[in-house]
């Protein structure tokens, strides 16, 4: 197993950049005025946190099955480290996304009602792309030789992940949503105030920098571990 | 042409013993027919729209699926002919002949399915090729993602029930377009133009779906 070298002066310093950042872009979110609309009111401020969260699991998606690619390519347990806890935390961060959407359809459009899971594609994705790492996660705790389960695991990881794509061509055809840009809504950007998108755009890259300061800590908590006890999956 | 042979090799030597035990088949058959009948029981005199038709036709065949094909590779792995076949022929063409083997199995037993679906639920069949035509595809699809998912499930040491856990999830795209399609073969009334877009992506799903499994299959196969 190869030890990956960090150097310790950028690591910090990008985590505190990101940890500025994301700071600046959270007194942003709460403070600055949104206009007024009908039936979102102020809860339009959770466009920052809900949104980010699908865009931040879809980054875990990518490096998750990159690194999967990899442990296929070299056979290297730390790529295998690394597959399992960006899926792990990619994993935390749709149930975040599916929460936030969940909670804000069921205060605003459906308040009054007994609707808490509506039939929109997006929510339909999402979990579909939970329960593959679910499955994922299943499969490898079936498995028992460290190396076997990195290879097999990564061979799911990547089979998976070339179906989910086909979501996003049949599900939108066969249910509507309450998502800009689906069929028959209008686009994200014409109906976002400017401001909200000067907001909204640092915010998705916040968020995507506080998964890549969890996933790079969890990895090396697993890689200490791993040294202790001869154990990846911890 | 070396390639063809192999896989035919492969392909013959699962017919061959399928037909001496008829395990897999019987297993099928039983399973969708007890699954059928309990639909019918449960479901009593009331007429169902085509939409729950074509759905429970369709989770019925996914289920047999799961259950049925997930012993291809288990059964090499349990009379031990593994490293036998390891060292005779190429990943590829192992593959190959299994998917062609479960493809077959599944087309019998889909064929099976829309006909006892037929004569026990009342389905009225609008457009019979369409229904064909989307039974085929689908199971081309499913003999894909089950294939490689069985050869998975192989190398796991605490198998249990863990197919369907693996197969499901992957599934949803297939079943959706699958679904529909079979939807307005029972319906009737629009064309093959209409349900062009859901056939191409069963299609485009198929495609995909055993190309990646031809890839990734020698890292599941191969110690």
């Amino acid at each position: 197993m190869a030890e990956p070298v960090v150097n310790l002066k950028r690591y910090l310093l990008t985590r505190n950049l990101i940890i500025g950042w994301v700071t600046c872009v959270l007194l942003a979110a709460f403070l600055l005025n949104i206009p007024k609309i009908n039936i979102l009111e102020h809860t339009a401020r959770n466009l920052y946190f809900h949104v980010p969260m699908w865009f931040t699991m879809m980054a875990a998606v990518f490096v998750s099955a990159y690194h999967s690619f990899k442990v296929l390519k070299t056979g290297d347990l730390v790529e295998d480290i690394r597959a399992l806890q960006a899926a792990r935390v990619g994993a935390f961060f749709g149930v975040l996304g599916l929460l936030t959407g969940i909670v804000w359809s069921k205060f605003t459009w459906y308040v009054g009602t007994d609707i808490w899971w509506n039939m929109d594609p997006r929510q339909y994705m999402v979990s579909l792309q939970l329960l593959i790492y679910g499955a994922y996660f299943v499969l490898r705790s079936a498995l028992d030789d460290p190396r076997k389960r990195s290879r097999i695991a990564a061979v799911y990881n990547l089979f998976a992940a070339t179906t989910t794509p086909f979501l996003l061509y049949v599900i939108p055809r066969q249910m509507e949503s309450l998502h800009p840009g689906a069929e028959g809504n209008p686009a994200f950007s014409e109906i976002t105030d400017p401001l909200m998108r000067l907001v909204f755009y640092p915010a998705i890259i916040g968020f995507i920098g506080i998964f890549w300061i969890v996933y790079t800590q969890r990895v090396r908590i697993s890689l200490l571990k791993y040294r202790v006890t001869q154990d990846s999956e911890m | 042409m070396n390639w063809i042979y192999g896989s035919w090799a492969v392909l013959e030597k699962d017919i061959r013993l399928e037909m001496r035990s008829r395990y897999a088949l019987n297993m099928l058959f039983m399973f969708v027919l007890s699954s059928l009948l309990l639909i019918a029981f449960a479901s009593g005199q009331e007429p169902m729209s085509p939409r729950m038709q074509s759905a429970l036709l369709w989770i019925v065949i996914v289920f047999s699926a799961s259950i049925g094909l997930g012993r291809s590779f288990v059964a090499e792995e349990e009379r031990g002919t593994v490293l036998l076949l390891q060292l005779n022929i190429p990943g590829s063409q192992v593959f190959a002949g299994k998917l062609i083997f479960n493809f077959l199995l599944l087309v019998a037993v889909n064929l099976v399915a829309a006909f006892v679906f037929r004569v026990l639920l009342n389905m009225t069949i609008q457009d019979v090729m369409l229904l064909a035509s989307s039974l085929l595809l689908g199971s081309i699809g499913l003999a894909g993602v089950t294939t490689l998912l069985s050869a998975i499930i192989a190398r796991a040491t605490n198998r249990g029930p863990l197919l369907p856990v693996l197969l499901f999830p992957m599934l949803v795209p297939l079943l959706l377009s699958v679904v529909r399609a079979s939807r307005h073969a029972l319906s009737g009334g629009l064309g093959w133009a209409e349900v062009q877009g859901d056939l191409l992506t069963i299609v485009g799903f198929s495609g995909v779906v055993i190309t990646a499994a031809f890839l990734l299959f020698d890292y599941v196969w191969t110690d």
